[in-house]
């Protein structure tokens, strides 16, 4: 059995790596087998998975990449993330990839898929968009016919059906995946210490670049390893990190946080990966509609999602409670509308609770951390001494 | 109150660790202080070195410190409790050690960072310079370095000084240049110093002003110990009419590890009643 330690290595060149060799690799075994590459926040992966195929999250190229191109392509007042994104089309990172999907959550990434569309970037270049209406009857019809899109793109690459015994067994995959990282998640909401947030990061991300098969046995691994105690119990405060879940916070930043005394119990880094709270139907006639069934009704709160009764502000507070956090950090990327017209709503229902927060704004390649840690050192100092 | 509680605070700065044991009570006591020069060496073995020559030094283990606190880069010190933030430990050390002061002066080697506090020790408004080095302690000691002095010996030969050149106070890198300026114009050391010395206690003074800090200011840190500095802040508060009244302290350069250790019994305390609490 490996350390954690060498998992954590893997891990984290897997979830760098913007080449996607490993996806790449995979793809080559096969002639059937094809690359989707898909954009934050959530895609039902399954599938893509399905039906011969890997669905591949592009999270941003981070600090990694050198963005030239990139620039040119968006104004002033718009985030990093596509900029990356676009550079690494307009580069040979995503060479080996079929199709792209961007999932709704903001024009500058609806923009993206135009772009990749005049580009020619892969055969297909899919804007995939999400029910606003909650009803199954309504919502979850638009939903299902969102999805037939995709399976359509896919069968025309490679000719493979969407079988419904293929369909329940990779939702079946995904749904374990989905509870080996909540197991993950509640081992360090009890035990921080035990895994950081960086380290979590990284086995969550990795993820999003190799067949689900190989990250369950990396995840069992871990889960494995964190039955043992590791590490020293520090006397940090127990945070919770919102506003991260597009583009990507620097790993520099996590380790800030961390480093400024505080135990990151919650966030929503990675948040597609947990988007739905509870097991998808595996047993289903109709798996297109178990899997909008629980977008409809499992669905995480999150900015990208019409919140009709506005309760996400609730929600929040309850994962406060939930995680046992003593405050909240509200970090988002700049420019990031989303997020950032959220945060007042999230921010008064903290205020209502009697919870703590402070907020901060981030690039993916923000180099200079000394602000942040400053913020984060006294927020924790506050809290450990005044509160 | 335990009498017998004893907390570590591990101040780890850019050039210097400094480390302090506290017996921790309402009347806490100084047990043992240490500081070291990191001298290119892996400042968190230095850091552990040091706790460990105190432990030893008293005949104890980790398991005997109830609380070992870090401040500044304490994340390289592997063991601890917990961390605080340096500048709610340079105000709770400043408060111990001149327990009147209302404001602080932290002059660190990278940066300078005047703080107001309470009454409680409680960090209630704070200025600090930005990235640039001209008004730190590293400069001083880079323009030491280029003049062939040790650290030790800056601040006496700046008071001997008697026709101080002043330079660039804004930036450290044409600060440099200026020093290179003088030395060939033949400018005397103890004048280049001093005037150095007068560039810097002009951005404090600055940084109080812009602070509204309130009298008397602490000056913690290393530079605190700098007898020229203090000489040449003292003259140029007199010189610009500010009402400042400053204060220093010996153990000034300890004030970080000072105020992470009264923080660290501090929190021992707070996390047992609410263990008890629980109970």
């Amino acid at each position: 059995m490996r350390s954690l330690e060498q998992i954590i290595q893997q891990c984290s060149e897997l979830a760098f790596d913007l080449h996607f060799k490993h996806a790449v690799n995979w793809k080559n075994h096969d002639a059937s087998r094809i690359l989707v590459g898909y954009l934050p926040i959530y895609f039902p992966r399954e599938i893509v998975h399905a039906m011969n195929g890997l669905a591949v999250g592009i999270m941003g190229t981070g600090d990694r990449k050198q963005i030239i191109k990139g620039d040119a392509y968006y104004q002033s007042y718009i985030c990093h993330l596509p900029r990356g994104i676009i550079e690494m089309a307009l580069d040979t990172n995503f060479e080996n990839f079929d199709g792209f999907i961007f999932p709704a959550i903001c024009d500058c990434v609806r923009n993206l898929s135009g772009m990749f569309k005049l580009a020619k970037k892969g055969k297909f270049q899919r804007y995939f968009d999400y029910p606003q209406n909650f009803n199954p009857s309504i919502g979850g019809q638009f939903y299902i016919q969102e999805l037939q899109k995709i399976v359509d793109d896919i069968y025309k690459i490679n000719k493979v059906t969407l079988d419904t015994e293929k369909a329940n067994s990779s939702i079946s995959l995904f749904n374990y995946n989905r509870q080996l990282i909540e197991e993950i998640y509640s081992i360090r909401q009890k035990y921080p210490w035990r895994l950081s947030a960086v380290e979590s990061y990284y086995m969550i991300r990795s993820g999003l670049a190799i067949p689900v098969e190989e990250h369950n046995l990396i995840l069992e691994e871990v889960v494995e390893a964190l039955q043992k105690d590791r590490g020293e119990q520090m006397d940090n405060i127990r945070v919770i990190i919102s506003g991260s879940f597009c583009e990507q916070p620097p790993i520099g930043l996590i380790k800030s946080i961390e480093m400024a005394g505080c135990y990151i119990v919650d966030d929503d880094f990675m948040l597609g990966s947990r988007w739905l709270c509870k097991p998808v139907d595996d047993t289903s006639a109709d798996p297109l509609n178990a899997l909008a069934n629980s977008f409809i009704t499992s669905s995480t709160f999150s900015s990208a999602i019409y919140d009709e009764n506005n309760s996400k502000g609730k929600k929040l507070v309850q994962l406060v409670k939930d995680r046992n956090a003593e405050g909240v950090i509200f970090s988002a990327a700049s420019f990031c509308d989303p997020a950032l017209l959220d945060r007042p709503n999230l921010q008064k229902a903290c205020d209502e609770s009697g919870i703590p927060h402070i907020n901060f704004q981030y690039h993916e390649n923000t180099g200079q951390f000394k602000v942040i840690k400053e913020q984060a050192g006294t927020f924790s100092d506050s809290i450990k001494l005044w509160a | 109150m335990d009498s017998q509680l004893l907390t570590l605070g591990v101040d780890i700065g850019s050039n210097y660790i400094k480390a302090v044991m506290m017996k921790y009570s309402e009347q806490p006591k100084i047990l043992e202080t240490q500081c070291e020069k990191i001298r290119k060496r892996d400042p968190g073995q230095v850091a552990e070195d040091m706790v460990q020559q105190i432990l030893t030094n008293h005949d104890l283990n980790y398991e005997n410190i109830s609380y070992l606190a870090t401040t500044g880069e304490g994340d390289l010190l592997k063991r601890k409790r917990g961390h605080f933030y340096g500048m709610t430990t340079h105000a709770k050390g400043a408060h111990y050690l001149i327990p009147e002061a209302k404001s602080v002066v932290d002059l660190g080697a990278l940066y300078v960072r005047a703080i107001k506090i309470s009454n409680d020790a409680r960090v209630e408004d704070y200025k600090m310079t930005g990235q640039c080095a001209s008004g730190s302690g590293q400069f001083i000691e880079n323009i030491s370095r280029y003049l062939g002095l040790s650290i030790e010996e800056v601040g006496d030969i700046s008071l001997t000084s008697e026709n101080p050149e002043v330079s660039s106070g804004i930036c450290a890198v044409l600060a440099e240049t200026d020093v290179i300026n003088m030395v060939s114009r033949g400018i005397s050391t103890a004048n280049i110093i001093k005037g150095i010395h007068i560039s810097i206690a002009n951005r404090i003074i600055k940084l109080m002003t812009s602070l509204k800090a309130e009298s008397p200011i602490a000056l913690t840190g290393g530079m605190a110990l700098n007898k020229g500095m203090i000489q040449a802040l003292s003259e140029q508060l007199k010189e610009t009419g500010k009402k400042f009244e400053i204060q220093t302290h010996p153990m000034a350069i300890y004030a970080g590890a000072i105020g992470a250790a009264l923080w660290g019994g501090y929190r021992f305390i707070k996390i047992n009643e609410k263990l008890e609490m629980k109970v």
